[in-house]
């Protein structure tokens, strides 16, 4: 077999969902993942995955491990549906369906972001698409994050140094800002430099707010770095704030997320901000996109009632820590799963329909490994700013996600 | 009843007034998914005597979809869990969702409730082209309405910089491209001008337009341009709705002046003015509001290519969404509501602030009154369509007390002695407008009306050839009361409604056009994007790519 590129493909190694990746196909296996980062190349791999499907550790036929599946599900109490990694929003919603009918608890990835989702339910957002940063930003802070670490191309696709509109000489009309926070550091080569200590931020963060809002009154030198920080920020022509949205050294804490809303919010006025927060992949912003229009909610949703519930302090792990769910099904790349997660669903009947099911850590009752969204399936992908891009399969798989789980919801008459 | 391939809808009262039927007793035949003249005498019956029977009812304007749409969802946890929507007991075909409602309901719920409504077509009315794909999957989430949507353009950077050049025609080639690309129905246009200045487009500090002949930043661009560019696409392309225009200046007093002059501007050609309400007020900037609703609509009755929709704020909870970012940060500021803006870029902004209008509220109560006094002395109701903007100035749940409104003056003056009359001194509501709209203008303003506006002839009437989207009520004297709960709806032939209750929810169609496309277009486009966009161009826009 000859040698194909595919060009354009989506990569869902990290939230940044690149879409100018082209995919080197020899032999059946992806030869090379051009204008991939590290991270992206290892996302890809060569394409090749298991193709088993066992019930009770013994290799079986589709249709027998979707009819123990089915029993297993249809039989439980309190079951839990799990939207994992690296699935298209298409499965996604069939797994949604499948929560619907069975009154399940149902969860997934974007669980991890679940402390700034909740900040802005409280206080909304002051946000852009990463496109609009490249346009516009000739200030752009990175708050306590190295994106080079856990976002590869985000410096080089969109924030930093690509030319935009506004930002004809990209790195050089840009300032950039470091905000080193505890051990959490800014990226190595910023143009200007705050150091806080960890507990010391949220406070950082509202005399910030109060400098923007004019009201700072005398903080003496304890916070003088940051509050000429802001004092710059209102001086720009558009300040972009880049923080983590996922979990890492600073510990995911609601003052310090609302701190970030209301002081991107407060820019705008004396002069524009967006908060850009960083989300990881394997289209959990699909899984987040899809939860709210499907339920109203986006993630930790409860079934039970016959409709959807809100439980965002009773989400997955939570439920399982309780010992509530008496069966589960993981829908998406089992290595995916948050490890608390993953750990409790070890003791609970369980069904992983996805990417290397067969070798779960969690050994699950039925396993069916399907194809990855995005290299061997097509569908639907959000981009962490809550851009929708298509994914571009170079690879074929035995058993895609999508019919797989489709074929379960029907068996289920969801 | 299983699915009728063929049923007559007998003895009704039927208003059908694209075929000039206004209330005359006869029978409705449904083939397959169409109207035709008539059937065999053994087909089966469905007894209608007694009661009224409309065409489905067709929304030209309501933001269902996409993601603005998901944004708010998102915002409004609380609204979401306080209306929770257990699945519904449907019959055979296919299982039944659960949901949640408020101001933005989830997809299915939004599907079921337009049907249980008795409306089978919708428009969503805003969608960002970068954002047309996931549009599209919502709207395949939301099942028994046709749908089709609007795509934002006119604070494009790609079309600004063409139309600064001179580039007139190309501007006109890129929408027919943009449109065709992102599978959409029509052109919409919001604030032209200000969501490029409040991105930051203009000098520094400038965040919005004022006026028609303000030129942004250093071109040469201005919004009367752009309307006059984007009006011309839309006639020159025949897209079956004209240019959908959401005017400059939303909500400020003395916006009656820009708006009166943005219908100047496209005088003698086609052109859609949406949520007109938003867009009447006298006054000054800063200082009182007024009502300017006789003036506005004095213009559009005299000038029949002008056509509106009243965007009528109805008491109680909304949310305000709309690209028109620069307008929510102001209701941001005045309310101290949360609030969420996203800019989106090369193309647009959104804005989200939850809202709720107050009967004691004076400018709550004026815009109430402006949009009743926009319907009441409206004299073409063919070109005045029933909106609220839904969820802007209320949910589409509200429709059925905005009729009741309309058809019972008692019930109105009632309502009106309840409300905060501070700024209603120049209001012709106060003087005593009498007119109470008849069924039969009814049936124009929520289907007729806007099904001719939208170009879809198959749809808003019930002659031979047209789909078979019927709504039949109880006649009740409480309007209110009689267009809140359809007895049966027919949507594409299937009862979906019956006694009241929802029983099937097939899958609507998907509204869309396919103007013809200049290649050479396609090409300076992509030179454009390849330069700045953030996403591949084969990857933009709504194909499938595989």
């Amino acid at each position: 077999m000859s040698a194909r590129d595919l060009e354009h493909v989506t990569c869902l190694g990290c939230g940044c969902a690149c879409d100018d990746i082209t995919i080197v196909v020899q032999r059946g296996r992806i030869a090379e993942a051009r204008s991939a980062c590290a991270l992206g190349v290892a996302w890809f791999g060569d394409g090749a995955l298991p193709a088993e499907i066992r019930v009770h550790a013994h290799t079986a036929s589709l249709e027998q491990a979707l009819t123990e599946t089915a029993g297993l599900l249809a039989g439980a109490k309190r079951p839990l549906v799990y939207l994992a990694g690296d699935i298209s929003c298409e499965t996604q919603r069939e797994a949604v369906a499948i929560a619907d009918r069975l009154h399940a608890a149902i969860d997934s990835l974007a669980a991890t972001a679940a402390v700034g989702v909740l900040a802005a339910q409280r206080r909304g957002r002051a946000g852009a698409t990463l496109g609009e940063i490249r346009q516009r930003a000739d200030l752009v802070v990175f708050w306590g994050v190295d994106p080079a670490e856990r976002y590869p191309r985000f410096a080089s696709r969109y924030a930093v140094e690509p030319a935009g509109l506004q930002t004809p000489s990209g790195r050089k009309s840009r300032t950039v800002a470091a905000v080193d926070v505890g051990a959490s550091r800014g990226p190595a080569d910023a143009d200007i430099r705050v150091a806080l200590g960890a507990p010391e931020e949220v406070d950082a963060l509202g005399v910030m707010r109060a400098t923007v809002q004019g009201r700072a009154a005398e903080y003496g030198g304890r916070f003088g770095t940051a509050i000429d920080l802001a004092r710059r920020m209102t001086q720009a022509r558009y300040t972009a704030i880049v923080a983590d949205g996922e979990p890492g050294p600073i510990p995911s804490d609601r003052d310090r997320a609302e701190a970030l809303v209301t002081l991107a919010q407060a820019l705008n006025g004396p002069t524009r901000c967006a908060l850009a927060t960083l989300r990881g992949g394997g289209n959990r912003s699909g899984a987040d996109a899809v939860l709210t229009w499907l339920t109203g909610f986006p993630f930790a949703v409860d079934f039970a009632r016959g409709h959807p519930s809100y439980r965002p302090s009773a989400g997955a792990a939570a439920l399982l820590a309780a010992g509530e769910i008496d069966a589960a099904l993981v829908v998406g790349a089992a290595a995916t799963l948050p490890g608390p997660v993953a750990e409790r669903l070890a003791a609970v009947r369980t069904a992983a329909i996805g990417p290397r099911a067969s070798a779960a850590t969690f050994q699950p009752v039925v396993a069916i490994d399907t194809g990855v969204a995005g290299i061997h399936e097509g569908g639907l992908a959000f981009r962490m700013d809550d851009v929708p891009l298509p994914l571009r399969p170079s690879l074929e798989a035995p058993h895609a996600a999508l019919a797989t789980v489709r074929a379960l919801r029907e068996r289920l008459g969801a | 009843m299983s699915q009728p391939t063929r049923l007559r809808i007998a003895g009704g009262t039927v208003y059908d007034p694209a075929n000039g039927v206004d209330g005359a007793v006869r029978d409705v035949c449904i083939e397959g998914d169409r109207i035709v003249a008539d059937l065999p005498q053994g087909a089966p019956r469905l007894d209608a005597r007694g009661m009224v029977v409309m065409p489905g009812g067709v929304d030209i304007h309501a933001h269902v979809a996409g993601s603005s749409v998901n944004h708010a969802r998102r915002l409004l946890p609380e609204e979401h869990a306080a209306d929770p929507v257990p699945a519904p007991r449907l019959e055979e075909g296919g299982p039944a969702r659960s949901g949640t409602g408020g101001t933005l309901p989830s997809t299915f719920a939004t599907g079921y409730r337009y049907a249980g409504l008795g409306y089978t077509t919708v428009m969503e009315a805003a969608v960002a082209p970068l954002a047309a794909r996931h549009a599209h999957a919502e709207l395949d989430d939301t099942p028994i309405i046709d749908a089709g949507f609007y795509v934002l353009l006119g604070n494009d950077d790609y079309l600004l910089d063409q139309l600064a050049r001179g580039e007139g025609a190309r501007a006109r080639d890129y929408a027919a491209w943009l449109v065709g690309a992102a599978r959409a129905y029509a052109i919409k246009i919001v604030n032209p001008g200000g969501i490029a200045l409040w991105k930051g487009s203009g000098e520094v500090g400038r965040r919005n337009v004022t006026g028609l002949d303000e030129s942004l930043g250093s071109s040469t661009v201005t919004p009367r341009k752009i309307l006059e560019a984007l009006a011309g696409a839309a006639n020159a392309l025949a897209l079956p709705h004209p240019v959908h225009i959401h005017c400059n200046n939303l909500g400020q007093p003395g916006n009656a002046a820009t708006t009166l002059e943005s219908m100047k501007a496209l005088g003698g050609q086609r052109a859609h003015f949406t949520h007109l309400q938003f867009h009447s007020y006298g006054g000054e900037r800063g200082k009182a509001w007024q009502s300017a609703a006789r003036e506005v609509i004095e213009y559009v009755n005299a000038h029949p290519e002008t056509s509106v929709d009243v965007g009528q704020v109805m008491f109680g909870p909304a949310t305000t969404v709309t690209a028109d970012g620069p307008v929510e940060h102001l209701l941001y500021t005045s309310t101290g509501r949360k609030w969420v803006n996203v800019d989106i870029e090369l193309e647009s902004g959104c804005g989200i602030v939850p809202y709720a209008y107050k009967e004691r509220a004076a400018v709550a109560a004026l815009q109430w009154a402006v949009g009743l006094e926009l319907f009441l002395l409206a004299k073409d109701p063919w070109r005045v369509v029933l909106s609220t903007d839904h969820p802007n100035g209320g949910t589409f749940l509200s429709y059925p007390e905005l009729i009741r409104l309309l058809m019972d003056r008692a019930y109105r003056d009632e309502r009106l002695k309840g409300v905060n009359h501070k700024l209603l001194a120049e209001s012709a509501l106060l003087d005593g407008l009498a007119r109470e709209y008849t069924l039969g203008e009814i049936a124009i303003v929520t289907r007729a009306g806007p099904a001719r506006l939208l170009g879809l002839t198959s749809k808003g009437h019930l002659g031979p050839g047209a789909d078979a989207d019927v709504t039949i009520y109880a006649n009740d004297a409480d309007r209110a009361r009689m267009f809140a709960t359809p007895r049966y709806v027919l949507k594409a032939g299937t009862l979906v409604v019956e006694e009241g209750q929802l029983r099937r929810a097939p899958a609507g169609r998907r509204l869309a056009v396919r103007p013809e496309v200049d290649a050479a277009a396609a090409k300076d486009v992509k030179r454009f994007f390849d330069r700045y966009a953030s996403v591949s161009f084969e990857n933009y826009g709504a194909e499938p790519v595989a």
